[in-house]
């Protein structure tokens, strides 16, 4: 494992979606990135201590480019993103293991909320695969929703919480209409929690799905052991080197925690 | 004079042949096993401190198990660790080949568990010395080894009995009086101590109306609690004769040369490695450039009020 620390430049600010930022940074490890790994974020708020963790929402090879898409829940979030194009960025990685690509047949993305933001380099290279690709989007309310230009050549599907856009509902619910040979999912655990019940239900094998996970993190290296997700079986996966993508079969979803990061 | 070319000398001797080449170690918990952590210029380090290692096999605490307060952070991580056997069969080999020591950290539910421990790595060349994680509870009675002087000083000298590893006595802060299980760990047969582990404490997630940690309460490590174990150093680099291994919260070769001038032999970063895991280098060269800036030749001069082992020396 080549892990780089180093300083990336901020290029460039946007709001891709409401109470959202994104960030495009250039850097070194661009082209190395696979889609669905992170970075441990270096942030200088005040009286904060820990790196960050993010995954990468899309990387560009020929330009030497990484976008990362957020909202601020905590200090740490705040004060990255008040970074601006000329900001220097303090970055560890790309960390862990991204999602498996490999497969034939339609490919379904699913993603709750903020999980989406992993999601425009995973379409990009799935499509880039020639492999057929539903994206389902779920948001509290339409202005929350990335895009669909965000997701070139995939069937975007939408879900919102309250019915401003798309189905009025969960993006789960959008799951009956896809016939996946793969599903690649992120987003809070209790929606990968209704997505793992409702494969069960769609006779959809629970080693088809991916899950990139979401838990606090210390250091992003293995060595903390802070980010134990419960390993099927007994014991615990690690999100940082065992993940963030893992197949839903390696996880035992009646121990998952629903945990939060600031 | 010595010229601005001259390294100063950063080695260090903890008793016993623990002689190590800077006194800049990392702080079980903190690197693993020496194997996980990214990029890191090993010739930095005096020692790699491990992970907590018990007999058998442990999987840990559920999730959550860490959560950032104030320039600080807790941990309830639960001694996830693999086993003495597969420390000693799998890793052991590996450090043997490596040019910077291991000191193994050792953890347990009874004194026989650290014994056993003890008892398998005497004798290996990939260990250095060995750790004593004394804030486990005891199953027998509940209480913490490192809470009571008498229990501290009972497990030390079953551990000394069953090594002739150098052995260090890793001090609770959560007692009443440190220098107290201090004395009592030397008198025990400690080569050294080192202090402090971290502070229990508790953190609430108000949105969700719940502690931030499966197990409520946890360790308190990082820069919030640097004042309170040069405290904790300062009192024991006075009191005992043994060396001191200053930890808790160092961040800069400034917070380690605090540790150094309060008193402490030798230093272990901790929860900086998980932000900076290059932070044992640059500690260490601020050492030697501070040291060249001001004088010093040897790291034993720096205390700012003679310990009893500077006396000695």
């Amino acid at each position: 494992m080549t892990v780089v620390i180093d300083t990336a430049v901020v290029l460039d600010r946007t709001t891709p979606m409401a109470g959202a930022v994104e960030l495009v940074v250039s850097h070194q490890s661009a082209a190395a990135i696979e889609p669905g790994q992170f970075f441990q974020i270096g942030v200088g708020a005040a009286h904060t201590l820990l790196r960050r963790p993010y995954s990468a929402a899309w990387s560009s090879r020929s330009s030497g480019r990484v976008g990362f898409i957020f909202n601020v829940v905590g200090a740490g979030s705040a004060w990255l993103a008040n970074r601006h194009a000329g900001h220097e960025l303090d970055l560890l990685g790309p960390l862990g293991r991204g999602f498996d690509l490999e497969g034939d047949g339609p490919a379904v993305c699913i993603a709750g909320g903020l999980g989406v933001a992993v999601f425009p380099g995973v379409v990009e290279a799935l499509v880039a695969r020639g492999r057929p690709v539903a994206m389902l989007l779920g948001a509290r309310t339409a202005a929350q929703l990335l895009p669909e230009e965000r997701f070139a050549g995939a069937e975007v599907l939408v879900a919102t919480d309250d019915g401003s856009a798309g189905h009025h509902g969960s993006v789960v619910d959008l799951m009956a209409a896809t016939t996946p040979s793969n599903v690649f999912a992120c987003g809070p655990t209790p929606m990968l929690q209704a997505l793992v019940d409702e494969a069960r239900r769609l006779e959809i094998p629970l080693s088809s799905i991916q899950v990139a996970l979401e838990t606090p993190m210390g250091c992003g290296v293995g060595t903390c052991l802070g980010c134990a997700a419960p390993r099927r079986g007994g014991g615990y996966l690690l999100t940082c080197q065992d993940g963030p993508c893992v197949r839903a079969e390696r996880l035992d979803w009646s121990r998952m925690t629903d945990a939060f990061h600031g | 004079m010595p010229s601005m070319a001259d390294r100063p000398d950063l080695s260090v001797d903890l008793g016993r042949g623990l002689r190590l080449r800077t006194p800049v170690l990392v702080a079980s918990g903190t690197f693993g096993y020496g194997f996980d952590a990214p990029s890191v210029d090993r010739s930095a380090l005096g020692a790699i401190v491990t992970k907590g290692t018990t007999p058998l096999a442990r999987e840990g605490n559920a999730p959550t198990r860490i959560a950032e307060t104030p320039s600080g952070m807790l941990n309830a991580i639960g001694l996830q660790n693999p086993g003495v056997e597969h420390v000693a069969g799998e890793y052991e080999p590996t450090w043997a080949t490596w040019d910077v020591r291991v000191i193994v950290n050792v953890a347990g539910d009874s004194i026989d568990d650290y014994v056993t421990v003890a008892r398998r790595l005497n004798g290996l060349a990939g260990v250095a010395g060995l750790e004593l994680n004394i804030s486990c509870p005891n199953v027998a009675n509940g209480l913490q080894f490192g809470v009571e002087p008498g229990l501290a000083a009972d497990l030390t000298r079953a551990v000394r009995r069953a090594t002739e590893l150098p052995l260090i006595v890793k001090l609770t802060p959560n007692v009443t009086d440190i220098v107290a299980v201090g004395k009592a760990v030397e008198a025990a047969g400690a080569d050294a101590v080192s202090a402090i582990n971290t502070y229990v404490g508790v953190a609430i997630d108000v949105r969700r109306r719940r502690p931030m940690l499966s197990r409520i309460s946890g360790g308190l490590s990082g820069p919030a609690i640097k004042p309170l174990a040069l405290q904790a150093v300062w009192q024991l680099a006075a009191e005992l004769t043994i060396p001191v291994i200053g930890i808790g919260g160092i961040r800069t070769a400034s917070d380690a040369l605090e540790f150094l001038l309060a008193g402490a032999a030798a230093v272990q970063l901790g929860t900086v490695n998980y932000v900076r895991p290059q932070a044992a280098r640059e500690v260490c060269d601020g050492i030697a450039d501070y040291m060249r800036i001001h004088g010093f030749q040897a790291l034993r001069a720096l205390p700012l009020r003679p310990s009893r082992e500077v006396a000695r020396v």
